[in-house]
This record gives C-alpha cells, structure tokens and sequence, in this order.
C-alpha cells in the first residue's frame, strides 16, 4: 500500500548525511580503485611485470603508452562524471578524447617515415597482437565492475553516452595498468591495438548502458 | 505560492550539508511542482501522479550527491523527472514522451532566474500602454474596475474592453511561446 507522500517526505528526511564536494567524482574514482586493485593483481601475480620494466621506465616507448593510456582514462573520466549527472548535457566535445589519439597518430607517422616499408607489419603486428588485444578486453572487466558498482548511485539520464563513456574510463584505466606487463614498444602499434580494444570495450559500454545504468 | 529556483537551490545546498529541516523542506516544496508536472504530462493516467511524485522525491534523496553545486536545481529535478515519466510510459507502454528537457524547462517557467515577475514584465512589454495598465490595475494590484477608471481617467467600459482584449493578447503570446 501505498504511503502518504508527507509520511515518504518525514522517513527521507531522517537521514540526511552531509555530502562531501565532488562527490560524484570520488565515488568512481573509488569504483576505479577498487576495480585497479583487482586488475593490478592480475598483472602482478598472473601476467607478470615485464623483466626489463627498469629499464624500460627510463625510456620513451614505455612512457608514451602509459600517457596514451592515463590521458585517455582521464577524459573519459571527466565525461563520465558529467554523464553520471542527470541533464540534457549530451557526450560533450570529443576533442579531449580525440586529442591524444590525433597526436599519437603523429608519433606513429613519424615512426613510419624512419622505417623501412619492409619492416611497417612488424611494427604494427608487434610481437603478440591478439594477445594484447585479448588481456586489454578482459582486463577492463574488472574495471568495468569497479565503475558500474560506482554508477549505484549516480543517476545518468543518458545511459548510452553513460556508458560508453564509463567504459572507456574503465578500458583506458585498466590499459594503463597492463603497461606494467605489455611489452611492445612502436607506436603504430598502441595507436591500432590499444585503440581498437578501447573502441569496442567503449561500444560495448554504449550497448550495455540502458541494461546496467538504469535507475 | 510557489518556490523560486533560488529558494530551491538554497534548501538543497543546505541539505547538501547536513541540515535535514532543510531537506524535508525542500522535499515538500518539490510535491506541488511535481504534481502539475506530471498531471499535465499524463493526461488519462492521473492515478499514476502520486506514485511518481514519490519515486522522484526518493530520488532527489538517494541521488542527491549528483547534484552539481554549480548548475540551476530546478534543472536537475525535471531532468531525473523526465527520466522518470519516460520509464514510466515506457513499462504502460503509453506514448513517449517528445518534449526535450529545455522544452519542459521553459514550459515550467524555469529558464532563467525565473521570478514570476520578470515573465509577466516580459509578457505586459507586449501589449498597449492602456492595455498593460488596465491589466496590471485589475488583475494585479486588485483594484475594482470603477477604481482603474477613475485613476487611469478613462471611461468604465474602456478599462473593461482594454482588460479583455489585453488578456487575449497574452493567452495567444503564451501559446505561441510554448508553440
């Protein structure tokens, strides 16, 4: 049965915990770090670090991915607490996820340019393409959880956006720490298979959005 | 009376911070805007106004900390009371729901800083300096039309046909506002 709306309105007002500033950003940076936490331990104890990853750190190939991959993850960070927010705001620019993609583009054809046009498929085959592409798509699995669990108690009135844009942060996030193991080093490379693997982690994010968003 | 977008805004942020006279203030200041909110949507399924009202109060309570601090409250309510009516329609089956969220915000007289006196100054703009004036004397301050007469100097049946033509000017300028 049905309760009186002043009875609702008393029993809600019974709680009311102050709200921090920023909440909604904490809550899934939370969700991030929970789910971090998980993919990290993948990395660490299954994969396992790369062997040369000291001296990988001093160069520049392993830098650039990883600013790929945080740059990336925070754009879509900022989208996604937009999103989380109910209002007619749509996607918003994509110019800050377009960004870093443009410019890698531009590392790459520079690295085309200073190799011989017979060694281009090795640079964009890399050493183990599927598997990269294969532990980058479920690796943002437990990301993804970490960011939906987060999305509890948001309240996204555009739940494809929503979860395109979540996805991408959980993708990008979760790339970011698979750096920690992947070993290819070209950056024709990253742009193809990371790229690719974030577009359908990001896909299918949109797909799932009304399904696991909704309120 | 209803609330302005400032009073609202400023019971939420109180609520924000843990005053709960503020938020059951606000709670209850939020019934009578929903309520013609979703009567006027709803047409034949008004039985279904109460339940909704109620889902969007829950819902301004549980999600609260989306609220950005920055942005106008009134459009954060009709946009989770959108979302609400279309997932309502949607389960009935009934029709959509067309109108955008900037439609309904200037629908529900929302779009700016919105006091009710700015829209009726924005509206009387409009009309004839006699027009205006009968209408503001009658309707308004609440004199008597014999009153309006004498202090505008004009004839009783003049200020009665300047009241009525004025007024259907008005009701045709709203229409053609909200289309």
């Amino acid at each position: 049965m049905k309760m009186p709306t002043e009875e609702l309105i008393q029993s809600l007002a019974r709680d009311v915990p102050a709200v921090p500033p920023h909440a909604t950003g904490r809550r899934l940076a939370s969700g991030l770090l929970a789910g971090g936490a998980v993919v990290a331990l993948c990395v660490v104890a299954g994969l396992g670090i790369r062997p040369d990853l000291r001296q990988a750190a001093t160069g520049v190939s392993f830098w650039m991915k990883w600013t790929y991959a945080a740059w990336l993850g925070t754009a879509a960070f900022l989208a996604t607490t937009r999103l989380a927010r109910p209002t007619s705001q749509s996607f918003g620019s994509v110019w800050p996820i377009a960004m870093p993609v443009l410019l890698l583009a531009l590392v790459g054809t520079g690295e085309l340019a200073h190799t011989p046009a017979s060694e281009w498929p090795a640079l964009f085959l890399g050493k183990n393409w599927t598997r990269c592409l294969v532990m980058l798509l479920l690796l943002s699995l437990p990301m993804s959880a970490g960011v939906i669990w987060s999305f509890r108690r948001f309240a996204p009135t555009r739940p494809r956006a929503a979860g395109a844009a979540a996805s991408l942060t959980a993708g990008s996030w979760a790339a970011a720490i698979y750096c920690l193991h992947c070993p290819e080093i070209s950056a024709v490379f990253v742009l193809t298979w990371y790229s690719l693997a974030l577009a359908l982690v990001a896909a299918a994010g949109a797909l799932w959005g009304p399904r696991l968003l909704r309120w | 009376m209803s609330a302005t977008e400032d009073q609202l805004k400023a019971l939420m942020l109180n609520g924000l911070a843990g005053d709960a006279d503020a938020h059951a203030a606000l709670l209850r200041a939020l019934v009578p805007l929903l309520r013609s909110f979703f009567s006027r949507r709803l047409h034949d399924l008004n039985e279904d106004t109460e339940d909704l009202v109620q889902e969007v109060l829950i819902a301004v309570h549980t999600r609260r900390a989306t609220f950005d601090v920055k942005r106008p409250f009134t459009a954060w309510l009709f946009a989770i009371a959108r979302y609400r009516l279309v997932d309502h329609l949607r389960r009935r089956r009934a029709i959509p729901v067309t109108e955008n969220l900037d439609e309904i915000l200037v629908a529900e007289g929302f779009e700016n800083a919105l006091s009710a006196r700015m829209d009726l100054d924005t509206l009387l703009a409009g009309l004839t300096a006699k027009q205006a004036r009968a209408i503001r004397d009658t309707h308004i301050a609440g004199y008597s039309i014999a009153e309006a007469a004498e202090a505008a100097g004009l004839g009783e049946s003049d200020v009665k046909v300047s009241v009525h033509r004025g007024l259907k000017a008005l009701a045709a300028k709203i229409r053609g506002v909200r289309r």
